[in-house]
């Protein structure tokens, strides 16, 4: 069983089955499409029908009297399709049409290097397309891949001219800033004329078709702000999204260096993504970077491309490439989330190890306590945001350094003695402890000086796990310490008798009384 | 791609003489045309005629008038104007002087 529709081609009435009715009604679209709507092409398209009609005629004209798909079929194959017509239209194109159609952009299949997208670009802005792939070209050198992505979206997006009547489209009528005020113009005047009509109306009050004028009114103006606002918007988006990508994707690929290089080139700087090295594996921040930058980027894609819609007019499939977009986006959140997760736990536990060692100084009163020389002042350093701890690059290899601290204590006995401990965090304890032993710290010893490295280094493809170094100097009742000036960079926090703080105890002695650490007024 | 197009564009070139030879004489309607340059093979698909119909009409090559038909809805006749006959009879000129530069053409070649 069937449905059946009643239709009336050329004058003449049939019946017709639902699934016919369907392809018929978009082979006569189609049609229509393809000869234009002026005079010449709505006298070819009622030949057509009227011959359609014949044809149907005589075929009901036996006891059949309804038309089905077959028919149909067969009568689209006798007429032919748009696409067999341009074939033997490959001269002449009706050039009355082509005055009168809106431009759209498509790909052009006619002029093409790679998928079109310039010689679209050239018949819609008319322009020679040799002319913009060169600036292409250009642009492409300077900005490194947002050029391409840029035309990767332009060669997805966009449709390639296929009928004749999109080739028609894509060289309609000049988009030039001319036209747009035109076509502006003409839907003021429109407005115009229908408040006109409404203020004649002389049904100024009442009645209902005074407020169908009025609302004709309204609704125009609101047309024309809204085709002016679209256009504005759209070129926003198109010039928001290109910086945008051009941004994430030179912070990306080049660092920060580039951007900073480019102070005319806006965009959301993205610094210096290399640091990231000192936390996770490099397999992770790959992971991590194309997941930040699916998320960062996908939405200046969508601004991109819904710019470009608003202001070319193109037509897409926009629920597919809408879904696609949102559903990499989630996928990428996803993904971030689950790898921070993943390295949020690589700090759960933390571990230590202690190593001690007495100073045989038996003679000494007073422990000298000294900074030596900082032998990484004069290298580079890297920006990096955490207290006590700096990268520095040596040959071309990248140094972590951390900052010990140091204490003073009073000994059990009688002796001075110095307590490293080196901790650090970890997934559990075994490998917190295994990266506590990856932290190097030295001192020297002479006489009765302490020497103490200023940095502690975190061993070569370490990560950044929280190390520390905590330095205690045990002291003997009676003995003394003398603060070298420098030491005031890794003294922490030191106990004594006055509450000096750390700032002022340096360049001074200091003698372990019973009650504590008492500033030793200089006696000499 | 190339060999079809120079194809399409050679029978184009030809069907609109072949339209004004077909009419010559008596006034058709769409479908008695068709069925003659399909004969001839000229077209292969009946919609490439119309918009060339429509075409000569509006260059005052062809006139056509209503006739009523006993099945269906009444039918286009077309016919020749006088300048489309006059056309006609330049294009046969045209045509005998092209047919005869191919055949010298080719024989030349043949020698």
């Amino acid at each position: 069983m069937k449905k059946t529709f009643t239709i009336n081609i050329s004058g003449t009435v049939f019946h017709i089955e639902e699934d016919a009715y369907e392809v018929l009604q978009k082979y006569l679209v189609n049609l229509k499409n393809h000869f234009g709507n002026d005079e010449e092409g709505k006298e070819i398209v009622a030949d057509i029908e009227a011959r359609i009609a014949e044809i149907f005629s005589e075929k009901s004209s036996d006891d059949k009297k309804v038309i089905t798909i077959e028919w149909v079929n067969d009568v689209i194959e006798m007429m032919g399709t748009p696409e067999d017509f341009a074939d033997d239209e490959v001269v002449e194109e009706p050039l009355t049409a082509e005055a009168k159609r809106k431009r759209r952009l498509y790909r052009d299949p006619d002029h093409r290097v790679l998928g079109g997208v310039c010689g679209g670009l050239g018949a819609y802005f008319n322009m020679d397309p040799v002319i913009l792939r060169i600036i292409f070209v250009v642009i492409f050198l300077i900005t490194g891949g947002a050029a391409l992505l840029a035309y990767l979206i332009l060669w997805i997006a966009v449709p390639k001219a296929l009928t004749t009547a999109q080739r028609l489209e894509m060289r309609g009528q000049e988009a030039t800033v001319k036209n747009i005020e035109k076509s502006i113009k003409e839907e003021v005047n429109e407005v115009k004329e229908s408040y006109k009509k409404f203020k004649e109306s002389d049904t100024y009050s009442k009645g209902k078709k005074s407020m169908e004028g009025a609302g004709d009114v309204v609704y125009n103006v609101f047309k024309v702000i809204l085709k002016i606002f679209v256009i504005i918007i759209g070129v926003i988006l198109i010039i928001s999204g290109f910086f945008g990508i051009l941004g994430l994707v030179s912070s990306m690929v080049v660092g920060q260096s580039f951007v900073d290089g480019w102070p005319l080139i806006w965009g959301p700087e993205i610094h210096g993504f290399g640091v990231f090295n000192h936390f996770v594996d490099p397999g992770t921040v790959t992971f991590g970077l194309i997941a930040i930058g699916l998320l960062a980027g996908i939405p200046l894609l969508a601004m991109l491309f819904i710019g470009t819609k608003l202001v070319f007019r193109y037509k897409t499939n926009n629920a597919a490439i809408g879904l696609t977009m949102v559903g990499v986006w989630l996928i990428a959140l996803v993904a971030l989330i689950t790898v921070s997760a993943s390295q949020v736990g690589n700090y759960k536990s933390r571990s230590s190890m202690t190593t001690s060692q007495t100073i045989s100084c038996d003679s000494c009163q007073t422990l000298y306590l000294k900074l030596a020389e900082d032998k990484y002042e004069d290298y580079a350093e890297k920006d990096w945001e955490i207290e006590n701890f700096k990268v520095v690059v040596v040959n071309g290899d990248e140094v972590m350094l951390g900052q010990p601290r140091l204490d003073i204590e009073k000994s059990g006995n009688d002796n001075f003695s110095i307590l490293i401990k080196k901790s650090s965090r970890g997934r559990n304890r075994e490998n917190a402890k295994e990266s506590a032993q990856d932290v190097i710290y030295n001192y020297q010893l002479s006489d009765s000086t302490l020497l103490f490295d200023p940095y502690f280094i975190i061993e070569e493809g370490g990560k950044w796990r929280d190390q520390a170094v905590d330095i205690t100097i045990k002291v003997p009742e009676g003995k003394a310490v003398y603060l070298g000036d420098d030491m005031v960079k890794v003294i922490h926090d030191i106990e004594n008798v006055s509450n000096t703080w750390d700032g002022d105890m340096v360049g001074k002695y200091w003698e372990m009384k019973p009650e504590g650490l008492t500033m030793k007024e200089i006696s000499k | 791609m190339k060999i079809e197009n120079a194809k399409a564009q050679m029978r184009k070139g030809v069907l609109e003489y072949c339209i004004l030879l077909v009419l010559n004489g008596k006034p058709l309607y769409a479908s008695d045309i068709i069925k003659s340059l399909k004969e001839a093979k000229m077209i292969v698909v009946e919609g490439t005629l119309y918009p060339l119909l429509t075409r000569l009409k509006n260059d005052g090559l062809l006139a056509y008038r209503w006739e009523e038909s006993t099945q269906g809805p009444p039918r286009k006749y077309y016919e020749l104007t006088d300048t489309g006959r006059q056309f006609l009879g330049e294009l046969e000129g045209s045509w005998g002087e092209l047919v005869d530069a191919v055949e010298k053409v080719r024989k030349s070649r043949e020698k």
